[in-house]
C-alpha cells in the first residue's frame, strides 16, 4: 500500500521530469564538463547531483524555468566542488597537443586546449565565462547564477576573457 | 565583442559532444533521488524526535506548571532563643537564662516575646525562680530530647 503510494507520488512528481532530463542531458554535460575545465566524470558527478535536486524541486519549478534553475546549481556545486577538490585541478605552464592543420583530431586537440586554458581559471571566472559565452547569458542572469553583484560577475568574466587571452592566444588566430 | 571574444564562444560550442541519456545514467539518478528522499525522511523524523523531547524537558522545568507543593512546604521556621543552645551538657543552676521553652514549636510565642524572657540570675534569685516556674526555667538539656522536659521537673530540679 506504501510503496503503492510511493510510486504513485513518484509518477505524479517526476511527471515531464524523465523526458526533460534526456532532452537536456547532453548541454547539461557539457556545461558540468566546461564548468569543471574538462573533468569528464565531475561533470557527471554533478549534473547527477544537480538532477536530483531539481527531481526534489520539480513541482514547483517545472513549469517555471528548469533549465535555469539546474544551471544555478550547477555552477555553485562547481564551485564548491572546486573547493573541496582543489589538488584534482593541476594547472600545466604550456598547453599540450598542438594540432596540425590537417590532422583529423583537431576538433579533439582544440577541445582539449580549451579545457585545459579553462581549468586554470578560477573556479567563479571560469563559470562566469561559461555563463556569459557559452549560455550566452546577459550579465544580469550570469550574476543571479553566480550569485553575486553584476558588477561583481562583469569583473569576473572580464577577467577570464583576459586570461584565457593570454593562454590561447598561441593557438587562436583572428577571424577572417 | 572582440575577435578573440567571438572565436572563444565558437570554441565553446563546438566543443560539445552528444552524449545521450543512457540507462544507467537513470539508474545512478533514481538511485541518488531514493538516497536523498531517506536521507531527508531521517532528518525529518530526528529533528521532529529532537523537537518532542525539547518541548517536554522545557514543558517540565517551567515553573507553575509541575505539582504545586513549594507553598505547603513552607512552614515557618520555629523560633529559637536567640543565643545558642549549649554545647557541653553540663547542668548549672545557671542556666534559666539559656534555656529553651519547654513547649512545642507550635506554642512558640513569636520574636517579639524574646525580651520578656527572665532575666539572668545575676539579678534577684527569687525573681528567677518565679519567672521560672511561670514560664521556662527548665535547666539546660543534657540531649535533645529532654529539651522538652516538664516545668514541675525542672522546678523541683532548681529547688534541689
Amino acid at each position: 500500500m506504501f510503496e503503492c503510494g510511493t510510486v504513485g507520488m513518484e509518477r505524479f512528481r517526476a511527471d515531464g521530469f524523465d523526458e526533460f532530463v534526456a532532452a537536456r542531458w547532453s548541454a547539461l554535460l557539457h556545461v558540468a564538463r566546461l564548468l569543471t575545465g574538462g573533468d569528464r566524470q565531475r561533470a557527471e558527478d554533478l549534473v547527477q547531483e544537480a538532477l536530483v535536486k531539481l527531481w526534489f524541486a520539480w513541482p514547483k519549478v517545472a513549469e517555471q524555468a528548469p533549465e535555469a534553475y539546474v544551471r544555478q546549481i550547477l555552477v555553485r556545486l562547481a564551485a564548491r566542488s572546486a573547493r573541496r577538490r582543489w589538488w584534482g585541478e593541476r594547472p600545466v605552464g604550456d598547453v599540450p597537443d598542438r594540432p596540425q592543420p590537417d590532422d583529423v583530431s583537431s576538433a579533439v586537440a582544440e577541445r582539449s586546449r580549451l579545457e585545459a586554458a579553462l581549468a586554470q581559471l578560477p573556479p567563479r571566472q571560469r563559470a562566469a565565462v561559461v555563463l556569459r559565452y557559452y549560455e550566452d547569458l546577459p550579465e544580469g542572469q550570469v550574476a543571479q547564477a553566480l550569485g553575486c553583484p553584476v558588477g561583481t560577475a562583469r569583473s569576473h568574466a572580464s577577467r577570464g576573457v583576459a586570461r584565457l587571452r593570454q593562454l590561447l592566444s598561441d593557438s587562436v588566430r583572428p577571424v577572417g | 565583442m572582440d575577435d578573440f571574444e567571438r572565436e572563444l564562444t565558437r570554441m565553446l560550442h563546438d566543443t560539445r559532444q552528444h552524449a545521450p541519456f543512457e540507462p544507467r545514467h537513470q539508474r545512478r539518478l533514481y538511485q541518488g533521488i531514493r538516497a536523498r528522499r531517506r536521507a531527508r525522511l531521517l532528518w525529518r523524523a530526528g529533528g521532529s524526535a529532537l523537537a518532542v523531547t525539547g518541548l517536554g524537558a522545557a514543558l517540565a522545568l517551567l515553573p507553575g506548571t509541575g505539582p504545586e507543593t513549594r507553598p505547603a512546604d513552607r512552614r515557618p521556621l520555629p523560633a529559637t532563643s536567640p543565643t545558642p543552645p549549649p554545647a557541653s551538657p553540663a547542668p548549672t543552676t545557671s542556666a534559666p537564662g539559656t534555656s529553651r521553652p519547654p513547649t512545642d514549636a507550635t506554642t512558640i510565642p513569636p520574636r517579639d516575646a524574646t525580651p520578656s524572657y527572665p532575666p539572668p540570675p545575676s539579678a534577684t534569685p527569687g525573681a528567677g525562680l518565679r519567672g521560672a516556674t511561670s514560664s521556662t526555667s527548665a535547666p539546660p538539656p543534657t540531649h535533645a530530647t529532654r529539651a522538652s522536659s516538664t516545668p514541675a521537673d525542672s522546678a523541683s530540679a532548681d529547688g534541689g
